[in-house]
């Protein structure tokens, strides 16, 4: 009896999406479950970076006729927003003794 | 996509995930900042698998560089004043926001309409950005830019004005 081939390992779209709703929904949920803003601000990247997994991975699987670069363009615009964005709310919350 | 790439894919998604949920969850600033800075390394990963190298080497970049600013004992930390109730209804708003994402994902084809493309699904929304209208979409990104650098301006002078 001839043994069933093993599939090999894949991931798709929707496999990428997954990741980037549980990225999305984290930042959210950091976003609004500390007290501490200064804290709550972490939740900014992690929703930037699931938007950028979505980004990415629609690039990769679904323009599939278009140019790659442009996922990966808006990628990079948000990761480098996001740090912007860190840095901008931490300096406006300011330092300890600053004032 | 290859069994290599799937599996550094799923192990990449993986690492970001927890290192969200540690950012999310930790009640310390050191290990809070190394979660996300984990998530970054996570996030490297995930665009690695999918072609997409220099991505990941700006994200390692720029969530290092945020961890690192978390990481700083002097940052002043700002309590907020409203009710804690607001608190347990923002997280099921996550919570619904994380099942609508899951089933959008899970459906693809979330509207029963076509268009000229064919049918109306997240494949071809993402035809539609990126390669379609991508002038558009990166329009879009620029004046989002400077609406962003314009109230941080506007916020500026409003606070010398003081």
């Amino acid at each position: 009896m001839a043994r069933a081939r093993a599939r090999p390992l894949s991931a798709g779209l929707v496999a990428v999406m997954f990741v980037a709703a549980g990225l999305v929904a984290i930042g959210a949920f950091a976003a609004v479950w500390r007290r501490d803003l200064t804290a709550a601000l972490a939740g900014v990247p992690l929703m930037f970076a699931g938007a950028g997994v979505a980004f990415v991975g629609i690039a990769r699987f679904a323009a599939a006729g278009g140019p790659h670069v442009f996922g990966q363009e808006f990628a990079v615009l948000l990761a480098i927003a996001a740090a912007a964005l860190v840095a901008l709310g931490l300096g406006i919350a300011g330092r300890e003794g600053s004032r | 996509m290859d069994s290599l790439h799937a599996i550094g894919f799923y192990v990449s998604s993986g690492i970001s995930l927890a290192g969200g949920l540690g950012a999310a969850l930790l009640p310390s600033r050191g290990p809070r900042a190394a979660a996300l800075g984990i998530t970054g390394v996570g996030l490297a990963g995930i665009y690695t698998a999918l072609s997409a190298g220099f991505a990941a080497a700006v994200a390692l970049l720029c969530y290092g560089g945020a961890a690192w600013l978390f990481a700083n004992p002097r940052n002043r930390p700002l309590e907020d004043v409203q009710h804690p109730n607001w608190r347990q209804v923002g997280s099921i708003g996550a919570g619904t926001l994380l099942a609508l994402l899951a089933y959008s994902a899970f459906r693809g084809d979330f509207s029963p309409a076509t268009f000229y493309g064919g049918a109306f699904d997240v494949a071809a929304v993402g035809r539609l950005i990126l390669a379609h209208d991508a002038i558009a979409t990166e329009a879009v990104a620029v004046l989002v830019l400077v609406a962003l650098v314009g109230a941080t301006a506007m916020w500026r002078v409003r606070e010398r004005g003081r």
